[in-house]
């Protein structure tokens, strides 16, 4: 959207988390980094965002499922650690076709993000090739090289609408840099997808970015929300760990529901935490203050 | 020899007698017996082992004990971390990773050290139980110059003639050449631990064969737990039971919570 009449000055790009959250439509392809972009999350749970196609892994993905935001998963992983093999509410909605799993692996999901972004209508892999990747996931295709006949897969773009990330800082103007380097595949997913929201612990003066710009890990993100302690109840290094506690009541919950037909914990959950609050101070304000300065220690 | 260790104290001891020094070990999520194994290795005989615990890359011989964290992420480990593989370039260097090391879990394994994370069922579509997914099983296993299957548990369920899915290629339908005529680079599966023994692969065939009995195992026993008929040689070896120093190194400096003997 350009304006008409031309700007005067640089425009900033921090909006607020609901702000945020309303670019995200029902049926759009959202991919979530790591730490998961929990305020942002939590917004388009709110919302009641639907028939969303959702690049995750773990527990940011289940609660996603649990809301029911969800109709496809582009995952490859979906296990949860604290003893749980498989997240709840995927394992549930998986096994009764409520939701769509576009089976791949890290290195698969990697390629067809990496095509997405390089404008490639594939790019080849080795890893799953013997496998049955190909076979329940018909999108990978098992192809002969022309250069030396070997049999690899191609493997589609992967084009998130949107990246959803958390990170350290960034400034007004979108530079993102991290505490002790990006998480898992953030900076696969921003390169792949159409527009990137950061949500960041805090927001710094321009220059403050540059003051070391090899630092910065995107450059150029499409809107920043300030949102600290905003990957709660997970970690964000230099800021926090994990909330354990909260982690269980939220894996107890869903497990419940998922397992034992017993869904009332979980929707208590969604809605003490997800719904009710109409912003993340709001939720912050329910995990109490006690309880967040305690993440610093362990 | 000690007298009484738990079945995961001694998966990770015989993991770890297995593991060489100036090796890249690789530690995926959720695998509390490798990640006390290649610390224990890393104690013992290993000062020029890489461990890289979910991409945090380290060398942790200097310290006198390098416990099991809580989770997996905890910054009780990465803080030892001296480089990190998230930057943007996961899977680089592949070329140079015959000198890794990767272990891998699975619901299911068949005869060939085939391996299934991805759920159980005829039907893709309504798997009777799903699974976790690949995780990065597939592009490691294809490439790594060997890994090691290990189970924390060894029935007819997981050991089955035939995997309904298979997420990492070991040896596929069978045969030396099997992994060279896909043209898969790495080495593939050298064994399958499991409470009961240690199973490997014979070299002709590279159908799966008793390696070693644990310490009051009999082979019946296992082929009685086990979904497809075993190749069981006539020389089977009882599992060298843990020395004093490993059981005690691995208490001390590995797993002082005890979490392997839960």
């Amino acid at each position: 959207m350009r304006p008409i009449v031309a700007e005067k000055e640089r425009r900033q790009r921090i909006i607020d988390e609901v702000a945020a959250a309303s670019w995200v439509t029902d049926g759009m392809t959202i991919a979530v980094g790591a730490p998961a972009p929990m305020a942002l999350l939590r917004q388009l749970i709110r919302r009641g965002v639907k028939q969303l196609t959702v690049i995750d892994s773990g527990l940011s993905l289940d609660m996603l499922i649990a809301a029911g935001c969800v109709r496809k998963v582009i995952s490859y992983y979906a296990g949860g650690g604290f003893g749980v093999p498989v997240v709840p509410s995927f394992r549930r909605a998986a096994e009764r076709g409520e939701i769509e799993v576009w089976e791949c692996e890290e290195g698969i999901l990697t390629a067809g993000l990496q095509a997405a972004a390089q404008s490639l209508p594939f790019l080849p892999w080795r890893g799953g090739v013997g496998t049955s990747l190909p076979e329940v996931n018909p999108d990978l295709k098992l192809f002969s090289d022309p250069i030396q006949g070997e049999t690899l897969i191609a493997v589609p773009p992967i084009k998130p609408d949107l990246a959803l990330l958390h990170a350290a800082t960034a400034d007004a103007y979108g530079n993102v840099q991290h505490y002790g380097g990006p998480g898992w595949i953030d900076l696969f997913l921003h390169r792949a997808a159409d527009r990137t929201i950061v949500q960041v612990e805090r927001v710094v003066a321009n220059e403050d970015i540059r003051r070391d710009p090899w630092a910065t890990t995107i450059a150029g993100a499409d809107a920043i929300v300030r949102a600290p302690y905003g990957a709660h109840p997970f970690s964000s290094r230099g800021f926090y760990v994990q909330d354990n506690v909260h982690v269980r009541e939220y894996l107890d919950a869903a497990t419940a529901a998922a397992q034992h037909d017993q869904p009332q914990r979980l929707a208590y959950y969604l809605n003490y935490y997800c719904r009710e609050p109409v912003t993340h101070g709001d939720y912050l304000e329910r995990i109490g203050v006690k309880r967040l300065l305690a993440l610093y220690e362990y | 020899m000690a007298d009484t260790y738990s079945s995961q104290e001694l998966l990770a001891i015989v993991l770890a007698r297995d593991l060489a020094d100036g090796e890249v070990l690789r530690v995926g999520v959720a695998m509390p017996v490798v990640e006390a194994a290649v610390r224990l290795a890393h104690l013992l005989h290993g000062p020029n082992m890489e461990l890289i615990f979910f991409g945090a890359r380290m060398n942790v011989a200097h310290l006198h004990t390098v416990p099991l964290p809580a989770f997996a992420w905890d910054r009780r480990v990465v803080r030892w971390a001296e480089s990190y593989s998230d930057t943007g370039h996961r899977f680089d260097r592949l070329k140079d990773w015959h000198n890794h090391v990767f272990f891998i879990g699975g619901i299911q394994v068949d005869p060939y050290g085939n391996t299934n994370l991805i759920g159980t069922g005829p039907d893709y579509h309504r798997l009777r139980f799903r699974g976790p997914g690949s995780v990065g099983t597939a592009t490691l296993s294809t490439h790594v110059g060997r890994y090691y299957i290990v189970l924390n548990s060894h029935s007819r369920r997981t050991f089955v003639e035939r995997c309904d899915y298979i997420s990492a290629y070991g040896w596929g339908t069978g045969g030396a050449d099997a992994r060279r005529r896909l043209g898969l680079p790495g080495g593939g599966p050298r064994y399958c631990l499991t409470p009961l023994c240690v199973l490997d692969f014979t070299p002709e065939s590279k159908r799966m064969r008793l390696h070693s009995l644990h310490p009051g195992v009999s082979a019946a026993e296992v082929q009685a737990h086990t979904g497809f008929p075993l190749i069981i040689p006539d020389h089977l070896p009882v599992t060298a039971p843990p020395t004093a120093e490993e059981l005690e190194t691995l208490r001390t400096r590995v797993d002082p919570q005890g979490l392997l003997r839960r």
